[in-house]
């Protein structure tokens, strides 16, 4: 029996994407809720306090001293992570359990931080961004 | 709408078959903030002592601005896991509870600052997305 195309593109699709998608993990670790630009459109340098910014977005990670005033920082972390495993598809034939791995990492930390005065008045602001990217991309060469 | 029934059944049957299970974890470091340990603590009335014996030693001490400052932390983790046969998905959220604690020169709060961040940690296993 001779099956039409039409019939045979999604079987051919399917086994496909279970080939491809034997065995595998994907994971997403995520510290804290990250903050936007929009997020921190309230904050006028000179003007606003780290009271202020605390009342709209809690209180931040860490407070450590400077030789002008104070650095309060707010810190996120998202990590992405994801693993193929082709020695998968052995299992239904061999009696070993062999593994063929592939695996990639995505580490991505934020962090908000804020610079104050010796008055609590916030001077300036700026994000560290070390994004880990939008995708989640396990092959690691 | 004949076609959508046996077609829902399907799907149905096929995420029966595709799960192995589910998981759910969770993950604590720290000792819960106590509101009302908190609230006993009065701006420019609680001392440094009253502070400590009412929170305990913190978890870390800070000079700050020429003045001390205690913090208390806790942090709350939650795993889910969706296993299916041909993949698995997880989700790790962590978040943290912090107090602030300012003490001025003479020993006495001059501020507490407390967030509470946990309160709105759910269970996800969706990795995908924000």
């Amino acid at each position: 029996m001779k099956l039409p195309l039409s019939r045979l593109c999604p079987i051919l699709l399917s086994t496909v994407l279970c080939v491809t998608f034997v065995g595998c993990n994907v994971v997403r670790f995520t510290l804290n809720t990250p903050i936007t630009q929009n997020d921190v459109a309230f904050i006028v340098p000179g003007q606003t306090t780290l009271a202020d910014v605390i009342t709209k977005l809690g209180t931040p990670d860490s407070i450590t001293d400077s030789y002008t005033g104070v650095v309060a920082t707010y810190r996120f972390l998202d990590m992405k992570y994801s693993r193929v495993n082709f020695g998968w598809l052995l299992k239904f034939w061999s009696p070993v359990d062999a593994d063929l791995l592939i695996s990639r990492t995505g580490l991505g930390t934020d962090a908000l931080e804020l610079l104050c005065d010796s008055n609590w008045v916030v001077t300036h602001h700026s994000f560290l961004r070390r994004l880990s990217g939008h995708s989640f991309n396990p092959y690691p060469f | 709408m004949l076609l959508f029934k046996p077609l829902a059944g399907i799907i149905i049957v096929l995420a029966l078959i595709m799960t192995q299970g589910c998981a759910f974890s969770r993950g604590t470091l720290g000792e819960d903030i106590r509101s009302e340990s908190v609230d006993a603590i009065k701006k420019a009335t609680t001392t440094k002592a009253e502070v400590l014996s009412l929170l305990g030693a913190p978890d870390r001490l800070l000079q700050v601005n020429g003045r001390d400052v205690f913090q208390y932390y806790r942090y709350d983790a939650k795993v889910g896991s969706l296993l299916l046969i041909l993949i698995n998905f997880s989700r790790v959220s962590i978040k943290s509870d912090d107090l602030f604690v300012i003490i001025d020169r003479e020993g006495i709060v001059e501020d507490v600052i407390l967030s509470k961040r946990t309160d709105g940690l759910k269970f996800r296993f969706w990795p995908f997305g924000e």
